[in-house]
Order: C-alpha cells, then sequence, then structure tokens
C-alpha cells in the first residue's frame, strides 16, 4: 500500500515515521513489552542514563497527578552506563525500530564518556537531556544557559558522528537562544519540551507533596505552551525540531508538526494508553491524505499566520 | 527463599499482562464508601494470582483518544475475587475522582484495564496454615488470597482491623459469646477474627502478637496486606520468628516498572523497589523497615 511519505530525516538517521516516544516516559522499553507495536513507531527514546547508576529522589513521593498532567520529581534515578549497554540496550533492540539513547551528566566530560561508549553500539542517536544540573555552575541546569548548553553538544560532538539530539528546557527567558547555541555547536536536532517546573502543595501538613520539593509538569495542560515554544524554535533554527508536550492524539501532534516540528514524541499518553503512539500515528496519516499531503515534510511548519508572532 | 514471593523480579510489567475492554457485569455498593465491580475480563482471569493488580482507565474506553482533564493516570486496584470461569471482582474505596467515576459505572459499560500486573502472594508447598492479616480496605484481595490457599489445602486464619466497623466492606457480627466476626470473609471457609480500634480498642498486630507462639516457622506463614504502620509492626512482631509476606501501596502512574515513581528503599541498603512491578507483595526481608516512609 502506498501511502502518504511519512519519513523524517534527522542527520543521518532516516525515521520511517515523525512518530517517537519521550524519554523517560517508556523506561528502558521492556517494562512495556507488548502491549503495543512499538516497533511500528519511527524511535524509541530510552530512559536518561548517567555514567553511574543513581538512586533518584527520595520515594513518597515522586509523582502528583494535576488537572490535565502530572508533575514528577524521580532524580534521574537510572542503572548507569554498564548496566545499560550489558542488559537495557540488547532487550530494547529487539523491538526492532531505532533506539535512541538518552544521556545525563554533572560535566560536559561525563555526557562525552558515556557518548564515546554508546559510539560503539547499534544507537540510532544520541539525546542530550541537558536539563540536569551543571555541577560546575553551582547546580544550575546546563539548559538554562546557551552557552553551557553549547559547551556540551560540543563536548559530545566531538566524541561521535551519530546524530546529536539536545532537549531543551521550557523553563527559560529565550529557548530560541539556547536552540541556536545548540545548532551552532554542530547538533543535529534539538527537542523540546522537557517537563515546566511545577510545585504541588499538601495543604493539611503545608509542605510540598513531591519528596524533592519541586517537579517537572507534563501532560496536557502544557501542550499549548509546548508548541509555542516549538514554534519558536522552529522560526530560529534550521536543523529539526521534535515536538513534545502534552501530546494525546494526531491533532495534538499535527500542531506540533504544523508549529514547525519535523518529528513529535508521546509522553505521559502512554501511561494511560500505551498503544497512543500507533494512535497518533494513523491519525496523523489519515490526516495527510484527506488532504492530500504527499509528504509530511511539506507539512512542517507551514502554520499561517496572519501577522508575525514573536 | 526466591528473591520475590510470587515469582522474579523483572516478569512483572508489560509481560504476561494483557490489557482489555473489560465488561461490567455489576456494580454494587457496598457499606461505609465501599463499592465492589464485577468485570468480565477472561485474560486476567485465567493468569492472576492473588495479590496481582489491574490498572484501570476510569473513562470509557472510546474516549482513549481524548485528553481528560481529571484522572489521567490509571489506576491500580488489587483483584478482590474470582469468579470463575472468566471474571473478576474490584473493591474500591471511594474516595478521589478516579473511585467516583468507576463507582458511577454500571452493568453493561465496559473499562479498558491492564493485567494482571505485579508479583502475587508466593504460596510454597510446604505452608500449613497462613495467617493473613488485613487492616481496612486491606481486605480487598484477602478473598482472592483464601480462595488460593483454600484451594492448596492450607489452613487458612484471617486476622481484620480497622479503626472503626465503617471503614470496612464487609458487615461485622458481635456476638456475646465469640470474638467478632465478618461472616461475608467467613464465608469463605477461613476462621476470621476482627477487632476495631473504637470498640475493641485493639490493634490487629496485637491479635498475631497473641498467636505468634502458636505457628511454626517451617510450615506457617503471615501474609499481610493493610497501612504501613500495621505492616511495620507486623514485620517487627515476626522478624527472626516467622516468614512474612507484606503487599505494599503506593501511588502509580505506569503500573510497568518504568516510571519509577512507586519506589520504596530496598534492604539492600542503597537501592528502591518498585512496587508495580518487584511487588506489591514483597518479603518482609525484602524492605528496609527503617527508610520506609509510614
Amino acid at each position: 500500500m502506498s501511502g502518504p511519505d511519512l519519513s523524517v530525516k534527522i542527520g543521518s538517521l532516516t525515521m520511517k515515521n515523525p512518530v517517537m516516544v519521550a524519554s523517560g516516559i517508556f523506561g528502558y522499553g521492556d517494562e512495556f513489552h507488548d502491549l503495543a507495536d512499538y516497533g511500528e513507531l519511527g524511535a524509541l527514546v530510552l530512559k536518561t542514563i548517567t555514567k553511574e547508576p543513581r538512586a533518584g529522589n527520595p520515594p513518597a513521593c515522586r509523582t502528583v497527578e494535576t488537572p490535565a498532567g502530572m508533575v514528577n520529581a524521580m532524580g534521574l534515578e537510572n542503572v548507569g552506563l554498564e548496566a545499560f549497554l550489558s542488559e537495557k540496550l540488547p532487550a530494547a533492540m529487539e523491538y526492532g525500530t531505532n533506539i535512541i539513547a538518552s544521556i545525563a551528566g554533572d560535566t560536559p566530560e561525563e555526557f562525552a564518556e558515556c557518548t564515546r561508549a554508546l559510539d560503539e553500539t547499534d544507537v540510532a542517536a544520541i539525546e542530550l537531556n541537558i536539563s540536569c544540573p551543571n555541577v560546575k555552575k553551582g547546580g544550575m541546569a546546563f539548559g538554562v544557559d546557551a552557552e553551557a548548553s553549547a559547551e556540551v553538544v560540543a563536548a559530545v560532538r566531538a566524541t561521535t558522528k551519530k546524530p546529536i539530539i539536545a532537549k531543551l528546557t521550557p523553563n527559560v527567558t529565550d529557548i530560541a537562544a539556547v536552540a541556536v547555541a545548540c545548532e551552532e555547536a554542530a547538533a543535529d536536532a534539538v527537542s523540546l519540551t522537557n517537563t515546566f517546573s511545577a510545585m504541588v502543595i499538601d495543604i493539611e501538613r503545608r509542605c510540598p507533596l513531591l519528596a524533592a520539593g519541586t517537579g517537572g509538569l507534563s501532560g496536557p495542560a502544557i501542550r499549548p505552551a509546548a508548541v509555542y515554544k516549538v514554534y519558536q524554535v522552529a522560526q530560529a533554527v534550521a536543523i529539526p525540531v521534535i515536538g513534545m508536550g502534552g501530546i494525546w492524539n494526531a491533532s495534538d501532534a499535527l500542531e506540533f508538526i504544523l508549529a514547525g516540528a519535523s518529528a513529535v514524541a508521546v509522553g505521559t499518553v502512554l501511561y494511560a494508553d500505551p498503544a497512543a503512539g500507533n494512535r497518533v500515528l494513523a491519525g496523523i496519516r489519515e490526516y495527510l491524505e484527506r488532504h492530500d499531503v504527499a509528504r509530511l515534510a511539506d507539512l512542517v511548519g507551514t502554520v499561517s499566520i496572519p501577522h508575525r508572532l514573536d | 527463599m526466591p528473591a520475590s514471593p510470587g515469582g522474579e523480579p523483572g516478569n512483572g510489567g508489560g509481560r504476561g499482562a494483557s490489557r482489555l475492554c473489560a465488561e461490567v457485569v455489576e456494580s454494587e455498593r457496598l457499606p461505609g464508601d465501599h463499592h465492589q465491580l464485577l468485570l468480565r475480563a477472561p485474560l486476567v482471569a485465567e493468569d492472576a494470582t492473588p495479590g496481582q493488580f489491574v490498572h484501570v482507565w476510569c473513562h470509557s474506553p472510546d474516549d482513549i483518544g481524548r485528553p481528560p482533564s481529571a484522572a489521567l493516570l490509571r489506576r491500580p486496584y488489587s483483584i478482590s475475587r474470582l469468579r470463575l470461569p472468566d471474571c473478576i471482582e474490584l473493591l474500591l474505596r471511594v474516595r478521589g475522582i478516579g473511585g467516583r467515576i468507576l463507582a458511577g459505572k454500571s452493568k453493561g459499560e465496559e473499562l479498558d484495564l491492564i493485567g494482571p500486573l505485579g508479583n502475587g502472594f508466593g504460596i510454597r508447598e510446604s505452608l500449613r496454615t497462613a495467617v493473613i492479616v488485613a487492616g481496612g480496605i486491606g481486605v480487598a484481595p484477602v478473598p482472592f488470597l483464601v480462595q488460593a490457599l483454600a484451594a492448596r489445602l492450607v489452613e487458612v486464619v484471617v486476622l481484620v482491623g480497622a479503626a472503626y466497623d465503617a471503614k470496612l466492606p464487609y458487615r461485622v457480627e458481635r456476638t456475646s459469646a465469640g470474638s467478632p466476626t465478618l461472616p461475608g470473609l467467613a464465608a469463605l471457609g477461613a476462621e476470621v477474627e476482627f477487632v476495631s480500634e473504637a470498640t475493641e480498642g485493639k490493634l490487629v498486630s496485637q491479635l498475631l502478637e497473641e498467636r505468634v507462639g502458636d505457628l511454626d516457622p517451617d510450615s506457617d506463614e503471615v501474609m499481610a496486606i493493610g497501612p504501613r504502620p500495621m505492616l511495620k509492626r507486623l514485620a517487627a512482631i515476626t522478624e527472626g520468628r516467622l516468614r512474612l509476606q507484606v503487599s505494599l501501596e503506593e501511588r502509580m502512574a505506569c503500573g510497568l516498572g518504568a516510571c519509577r515513581s512507586c519506589v520504596v528503599p530496598a534492604a539492600d541498603g542503597k537501592g528502591y523497589k518498585t512496587v508495580c512491578r518487584d511487588g506489591p507483595v514483597f518479603y518482609a526481608s525484602e524492605i528496609d523497615w527503617e527508610r520506609l516512609e509510614p
């Protein structure tokens, strides 16, 4: 059956379609097992890993449901690079689609070290979780500073030819400036947005509900804000933008695509509907056919704006 | 002793679980703020072991493609009872929005659920007597557990406690002669004893303490479901004397072991275990009770 061309290019990587699974949500992949045909999707981004294993934030509690969303603060709990390479990655590869590793570190060198190891694997690309704290700059996230973000991208670029995706935090004054800095440091794509900083208070105990105090808001609640960030970034960079933030269905995904995203990722929705990615993909295909668009790429960034937005 | 009572960790998550649309066969209000749903869920009923749970989408399956403003995440409910050949019973406490939506479901409606999930209670070959200790809504999975133990010819004693009678979905019977009991549970063929803090002025852990000397560590075991302070007391009472399995509750998002929301401190002193995938049933010796939040 020849339908519309859904393929997406990110650096040297070609994905068969634009629907990805966002990092963090999907664990290392094996947890969801066969609750849906994940091999059908364009790429699966696995949970962020660091060089050494991390225990994460204290429990009770790490996640709170909020109106049309959830706030989480896991604290980068992960198995570490070694166990990822020996156990988790081989299992994820069995899905038969592009597997993208997500990495974080305290310093640009730590990002580079993880990349060197991943460069020798079959991961299709490497996503940089630059929303993690920059230890050398007093724990402020790399991603809130264009220069620090570019430093991480440059350190990683020097160690691999695999596509590099910088995942941007929305918790900045000028997200487009951070995106441009990443592009100039030779990132192949940017993905956005990560979660929005948030807090939930237990009014009886008069303290934050999350053990970490604050966390990140995801889900449909952030979608319109994320669409606008994607629009702003897509206006500023030439590299592909991967759009995410509260996508629940194909209409949501198409908003991101029209705003300038070449690909999209589903996240929080997978906790309600493990097959959401497949549902979104089917809906995008149906939309392209209905609007007689032969190539998805022709639709990217085609939102028509009556007057310039800033 | 296996690493985890109901199976090896890592067998949980989506592996072995099905996602299906279960038909509501009965929907019944129970005493207090409790509600019972009988669901036709053949693949779950076939595979489930006591202590496992299902993860339920509260809204109509047809609305899965529309983002809800409330009850965005699925809700975990332990399987309360099997009604063979193909039905499962869920016992809900109607408190939050999710429970309220589910309690409003009527016969013939459908529910999108994933299960069975997690590792349930382990029933070893040499088990002769099982003492089940349940606190409050912790009685939810007890009927299923009694069913499974009875099928294996294990003698079952159920000790139930609650702050006051209405905290239970069961009717309490008090006669001048014996200890208070719950006819609804006793009908399953177990000896049942009940205490309420309000009436008897006693905690259920005290009932276990009174019996603990009569139990044989080689052939007898304690299985507990309820609030953490109760579980902590039971862990202290049984430590070094009797094997204890506990079912833990925690806020969940994915229910599959992916999101790491529902972690509890592991006895190895540093790491965490997920309630949804490594549990919800653990041997007491797997948990770091000192670090476990109340």
